[in-house]
C-alpha cells in the first residue's frame, strides 16, 4: 500500500460495530488489528494494543451502539489515547454516527452543548483528524457547527451518492417523489430530488418535546408517486411513521424512507412495523443487530466501500471530495 | 447555610449527595439526568449557575443497574453544562475516582517481561540471541513486516465481545493483565508487548478539558493520579475515620496488629500504627490470575508475627475482594483470632461479596465512597460502613471559603 515505507494503515475496531470494521478491512485488504477491549467487572474500560502501532497510520472505527452510546465513547477515547501513548504517527478516529450529534447548540438556558465537549475530548484523548458519516445535516449548519468544535480536520462523508444509486436501481425516478420530513431537512432532500430529476415535497412538523411528534402538515403533491421520505437518521421514527400516514392521506401509492443512521431506539421496531411504511432503507453506520430479523421492513446500503475508499485516500493523501459525488461500488 | 454555592448531584450515588446538603444545609440544585432512547445522555440544569461556585459529586462506581462510563459523561456533561452556563468555579467532587487504578503490568519472577525475539531455528536448541530488533527497522531492502500473514478471527472474537446492553457476561480484572491469552485466547502479535491503555491520565485530561477547575477526592490508589492534572486536586483521607473506628469499636485495639496486604499499602498502615502506636506487619504477595490454590496461596509471605493477636487488615480499595480474602486466609493459618479488615472504598465487584463472605475475614469495615446499601444488604452485620459525607461537607466548605483543609488531612 505505501511502499517500502512503514507507515502502514493500522485499523483497529471498537467493541461496537466489528462487522463494518471488517468490511472495510476486507475491502482494504488488510486485516482488522489486533486488539483487545474489555470491561473489568469494576465495569471500568480496558483497551490493549496486541501490535506495534509505533508511526503507523491509525484508523480507529467506532460507531454508537443504540442505548450504550457512552460506553462506546469512553472505548474510542481509550483506545485513542492508548495509540498515542504507543507512539502512532496519526490517529484517525473514524466515527460513521457522531454521538451526540444532535446537541450542538445552547437551545436554553445551561443545556450542555455534548457535541462540543465530545469533539474537545476526542481532541483531548490525542484524535488528530475524524472522519464520519452524515453530520446530524438536517440542520444543515450543524455539519459547520461541529466541524467548527474541532480544531483539527473533519471530513463529513455522504451517503447520498449510494441513496441516489439505490433509487435508480430499485425504482423508476420518474415515478417517485422526494419528501423531507422537516424544514431543516429541506436542502438535503431537495439535493437528491435534483440529482433524481424528481419532485419534492415537504412536510412541516411543530415538535414540542424531544422524541414527542407535533401536528405534520403537507406541502407539495405526493397523488399516485412513490413518496420516498428522506432524513439523516431514524431514532424512534415517530416522526417517519407519522409522516409517512400523511403522505398515505394524501395520495402517495407508497412511502419509503431512506435515512443514513438507523439508531432505531426505543419501540421504533414496533412503530415501523405498525406503519404504513413500506420499507426503511438505511446504511449500516450503527450496527442494526438483530433488528433486520425483528423487522422485515428494514433494508441495509452497505457504507463501508465509501468509508474504506476514504481511509485509503486520508492514507495516501489524496483528495476525498470525490466521494462527496460518487459511491465507489 | 453556604451561600453561592450550587451542589449538584450526579445519578452515580444519591444518598451522599443529599446527606452532604443536608450538613451544608442548602438544597440539592435540581436538574435533569437522564438518558435519551438513543442511549445520549440528557442533562438539563434548572438553578441558575451564573456567578456561582458550583459542586458535582460523582462517584466512580456503576453497579445497580448503572454503568461507570455512563456516569462519566455524565459528569463531563455537566461539568461543560455549568461552565456554558457561566458558573464561576466547577469543581467536581469524586469520593473515589474512576480509572485510578492502573492495571497491573505484566511483572514476573523475573522481572518486566521483555519479549522473546522468536527463536531463529538455532544449534541446539539454544537462544541466539541477535540485536537486531522485533520488528525490523524498516529501511531500503528490509522487508515490511509481515503484519497480515498471522490470520486470527479477531473480528469474530469481537463480534462475541461487543457491546451490548447491561454487563457482558464474562467478567475481568485488572489482575488478568498478567495472563491475557485467557480472554478469548487473545495472542499479541509475536515479538510485540501487548500495550494496555493507562486511562488515568486520560481521564484527568477529559475532566480539564470538560472544564473543571478543581477536583475534590478521597484516598487515590495512586497518588500520582494527582499529578495527572494541570489543576488543583485535593485527595482527602479516610484515614482519620478508620482510625476513630479501630478506637471506638475494636476492643482492646492496642494489642492488635496493624497488617498491610500488599507493599504497596504499607505507608497508608504503618501511618496509621505509628500514630496509635500499635504493632505492624506486612503481607508480601505475587499475585497470580488463576484460582486460588494452596501452593500459591503459600506464595504471600507474612512478614511479622500474628500468632493469637487481633488483625486489623488496612487497604485503600478492595474491588474484587482477592487481595484481602486472601491475606485473611494467611493471618488465620499463621495463628490471627479474629480478623477486621478496613477499607476506604468497597466496590466489591464481579463476585467479591460471595468471596468474602466465605473468608476468614470476621469484620469489614468500609465507607460510604461508593453506595453500599446492596452490599450492606447481602453481608449483614458483617459490614460495618463509615459515613464519609462530613469530611466532605467540610471540605466543599472549606474550599468555597478559601480556607486551608489540610486540617482535614490529619485531626485527631
Amino acid at each position: 500500500m505505501s511502499g517500502e515505507m512503514a507507515n502502514e494503515v493500522k485499523l483497529i475496531s471498537g467493541r461496537s460495530h466489528p462487522e463494518l470494521s471488517e468490511k472495510v478491512a476486507k475491502r482494504l485488504g488488510i486485516e482488522v488489528a489486533r486488539t483487545i477491549s474489555l470491561n473489568y467487572s469494576n465495569q471500568e474500560t480496558s483497551f490493549t494494543v496486541g501490535e506495534s502501532v509505533r508511526d503507523e497510520d491509525v484508523f480507529i472505527i467506532q460507531s454508537t451502539t443504540t442505548g450504550d452510546v457512552n460506553e462506546g465513547l469512553m472505548e474510542l477515547l481509550i483506545a485513542i489515547s492508548a495509540c498515542r501513548t504507543a507512539s502512532a504517527r496519526r490517529i484517525t478516529a473514524v466515527i460513521p454516527n457522531f454521538p451526540y450529534a444532535r446537541q450542538d447548540k445552547k437551545d436554553k438556558s445551561r443545556a450542555p452543548i455534548s457535541a462540543r465537549l465530545v469533539a474537545n475530548m476526542l481532541q483531548t484523548a490525542g484524535a488528530n483528524h475524524i472522519v464520519t458519516v452524515d453530520l446530524h445535516a438536517s440542520q444543515v449548519r450543524s455539519v459547520f457547527a461541529i466541524q467548527g468544535f474541532f480544531s483539527v480536520p473533519v471530513d463529513n462523508l455522504y451517503a447520498e451518492p449510494s441513496f441516489l444509486r439505490y433509487i435508480r436501481e430499485n425504482y423508476k425516478p420518474e415515478d417517485c417523489v422526494i419528501v423531507s420530513p422537516d424544514a431543516g431537512g429541506a436542502k438535503r432532500a431537495t439535493s437528491i430530488a435534483d440529482h433524481l430529476n424528481t419532485g419534492f415535497a415537504l412536510i412541516h412538523k411543530e415538535r414540542p418535546r424531544p422524541n414527542v411528534v407535533g401536528r405534520m402538515v403537507l406541502v407539495g403533491n405526493v397523488e399516485d408517486k412513490i413518496a420516498i421520505l428522506v432524513d439523516d437518521m431514524a431514532d424512534t421514527c415517530g416522526t417517519l411513521v407519522k409522516a409517512a400516514s400523511v403522505l398515505k392521506e394524501n395520495g402517495a401509492k407508497a412511502v419509503l424512507a431512506l435515512v443514513t443512521h438507523g439508531i432505531l431506539s426505543g419501540k421504533a421496531i414496533e412503530n415501523l412495523n405498525g406503519s404504513v411504511l413500506e420499507a426503511l432503507i438505511c446504511t449500516n453506520t450503527v450496527p442494526l443487530g438483530d433488528k433486520i430479523e425483528r423487522c422485515p421492513k428494514i433494508r441495509v446500503i452497505d457504507i463501508s466501500p465509501t468509508i474504506a475508499e476514504a481511509i485509503r485516500r486520508t492514507h495516501n493523501g489524496e483528495s476525498v471530495s470525490y466521494l462527496f459525488n460518487h459511491a465507489p461500488v | 447555610m453556604v451561600r453561592n454555592i450550587v451542589v449538584l448531584g450526579g445519578n452515580s450515588h444519591p444518598e451522599l449527595v443529599e446527606s452532604i446538603c443536608g450538613i451544608l444545609g442548602l438544597p440539592a440544585c435540581s436538574r435533569i439526568l437522564t438518558k435519551f432512547s438513543s442511549g445520549e445522555s440528557r442533562c438539563e440544569i434548572q438553578d441558575s449557575v451564573r456567578g456561582k461556585d458550583v459542586y458535582i459529586i460523582q462517584t466512580g462506581f456503576g453497579g445497580n443497574g448503572s454503568r461507570l462510563n455512563d456516569h462519566f459523561m455524565d459528569l463531563c456533561i455537566m461539568i461543560s453544562a455549568c461552565k456554558t452556563g457561566s458558573a464561576r468555579r466547577v469543581t467536581a467532587v469524586l469520593p473515589l475516582f474512576p480509572y485510578s487504578r492502573q492495571p497491573d503490568l505484566p511483572y514476573n519472577k523475573a522481572g518486566a517481561p521483555l519479549y522473546k525475539a522468536p527463536t531463529p531455528n538455532g544449534e541446539n536448541g539454544k537462544n541466539q540471541y541477535t540485536f537486531d530488533s522485533v520488528p525490523p527497522t524498516p529501511g531500503p531492502g528490509v522487508p515490511k513486516t509481515s503484519g497480515l500473514t498471522n490470520s486470527s478471527d479477531i473480528a469474530n472474537q469481537m463480534i462475541k465481545n461487543a457491546l451490548t446492553n447491561g454487563s457482558s457476561k464474562e467478567q475481568y480484572t485488572t489482575h488478568d493483565y498478567e495472563n491475557l491469552s485467557i480472554v478469548n485466547g487473545f495472542q499479541a502479535k509475536p515479538g510485540y508487548k501487548q500495550w494496555v491503555a493507562q486511562a488515568g491520565t486520560l481521564v484527568a485530561n477529559l475532566l480539564t478539558c470538560a472544564g473543571c477547575d478543581h477536583v475534590i477526592t478521597m484516598d487515590l490508589h495512586d497518588p500520582q493520579v494527582q499529578g495527572f492534572f494541570d489543576i488543583p486536586v485535593d485527595n482527602l483521607y479516610g484515614q482519620p475515620l478508620l482510625k476513630r473506628y479501630i478506637q471506638q469499636h475494636i476492643p482492646n485495639w492496642r494489642d492488635a496488629v496493624i497488617i498491610s496486604p500488599d507493599a504497596g499499602g504499607a505507608k497508608r498502615a504503618t501511618a496509621i500504627a505509628d500514630s496509635l502506636g500499635m504493632e505492624f506487619a506486612l503481607i508480601h504477595k505475587e499475585r497470580r490470575p488463576t484460582k486460588i490454590t494452596d501452593r500459591q496461596n503459600a506464595s504471600m509471605m507474612l512478614v511479622g508475627n500474628v500468632t493469637d493477636r487481633v488483625c486489623i487488615l488496612l487497604d485503600d480499595i478492595a474491588d474484587t475482594g482477592n487481595t484481602i480474602t486472601r491475606a485473611a486466609k494467611l493471618l488465620k493459618k499463621e495463628g490471627a483470632t479474629t480478623i477486621y479488615a478496613l477499607l476506604t472504598h468497597g466496590v466489591f465487584s464481579g463476585d467479591a461479596i460471595s468471596r468474602v463472605k466465605a473468608s476468614a475475614i470476621d469484620k469489614l469495615v468500609v465507607t460510604n465512597s461508593v453506595p453500599q446499601d446492596e452490599h450492606k444488604k447481602q453481608l449483614g452485620s458483617k459490614l460495618d460502613v463509615l459515613d464519609i459525607s462530613p469530611i466532605f461537607a467540610e471540605a466543599m466548605r472549606r474550599v468555597h471559603h478559601g480556607e486551608s483543609i489540610s486540617v482535614l488531612f490529619n485531626y485527631e
